[in-house]
């Protein structure tokens, strides 16, 4: 089990695709508090890479990664504003924040192409995870249109994200 | 006069055979992904994304800068330019290409 694979795990519970038990799905309120956590986490990451990656290209996908998951949040954010929908935090956007939090201590203590290697990695668990849950919790859950229809069209970003990553990473072997 | 001269501003790149080519930029895509250009015709992509992005050619020389969410950019084939790749910069997996053909047949008399 590589590094990755406890958060990759604790992601994935916490957004309940390992929980066939769990059948009632999130809330519109509860979508619009994973999807504003799930950017943040990325962005935070984001913003410490950009102080400590070693590598060009790494830093530039760091940038890359603030402002896209910016984007996002403002796009989430004024959504929620206009449908008066307070975003509710709950199980899942609690444990995204959590781990979020846990993975930039663990790449704190890290440097050089260590800490490039194991942020790619993240980055790369991570767009994949949140797909996952786009795909199979938060799309389908979804009730409002318009929000339905943002989490569609920030859908690919995520592909792009996650193939970008998957590059840097094969680079960086 | 200045309406004349605006007139035929216009009128010139049609009358020359010159025609418009639209590429929108939009879930991390160019669509069409390929576009069939001749010498002397503009492209135009517009960017309808959530997030920027720019067109970066290096065979061309060509590059729109960042493009913000709304923006357009212009580009006018220039003479003597071959077929050529291009993609953002910003997100390296959206790829696009231009394929240059002849000069436009001249009009018959």
């Amino acid at each position: 089990m590589n590094k990755s694979a406890p958060l990759l795990l604790s992601s994935l519970l916490a957004l309940g695709l390992l929980s066939p038990a769990h059948a009632a799905g999130p809330n519109d309120a509860q979508i619009a508090a994973i999807v504003v956590a799930a950017n943040t986490v990325d962005i935070d990451a984001g913003k410490q890479a950009e102080k400590k990656a070693h590598d060009k290209d790494v830093r530039a996908f760091a940038k890359r990664m603030v402002a896209d998951h910016s984007s996002v949040n403002q796009q989430a954010t004024a959504l929620a504003h206009k449908l008066h929908l307070m975003p509710e935090d709950n199980d899942t956007s609690k444990s995204l924040t959590q781990g979020g939090a846990t993975t930039r201590t663990r790449l704190e203590g890290l440097s050089g192409k260590a800490y490039d290697k194991a942020y790619v990695d993240n980055e790369v668990t991570y767009h994949q995870t949140v797909l996952d849950a786009l795909d199979k919790t938060l799309i389908p859950n979804a009730s409002n249109a318009e929000l339905k229809a943002l989490l569609v069209k920030v859908r690919p970003a995520f592909v792009e994200h996650l193939e970008h990553a998957k590059h840097i990473q094969a680079e960086l072997k | 006069m200045k309406t004349a001269l605006i007139a035929a501003a216009i009128w010139l790149p049609v009358l020359a055979g010159a025609a418009e080519h639209h590429v929108v930029i939009d879930g991390m895509q160019f669509a069409p992904q390929v576009v069939q250009a001749r010498p002397g015709d503009t492209i135009v992509w517009e960017n309808r994304d959530l997030f920027v992005h720019n067109v970066t050619a290096a065979a061309a020389r060509a590059g729109s800068g960042d493009l913000a969410p709304g923006k357009t950019w212009r580009y006018v084939v220039p003479a003597g330019t071959s077929s050529f790749d291009y993609l953002c910069t910003l997100h390296p997996e959206m790829k696009g290409r231009v394929n240059i053909a002849g000069p436009a047949p001249r009009r018959a008399h």
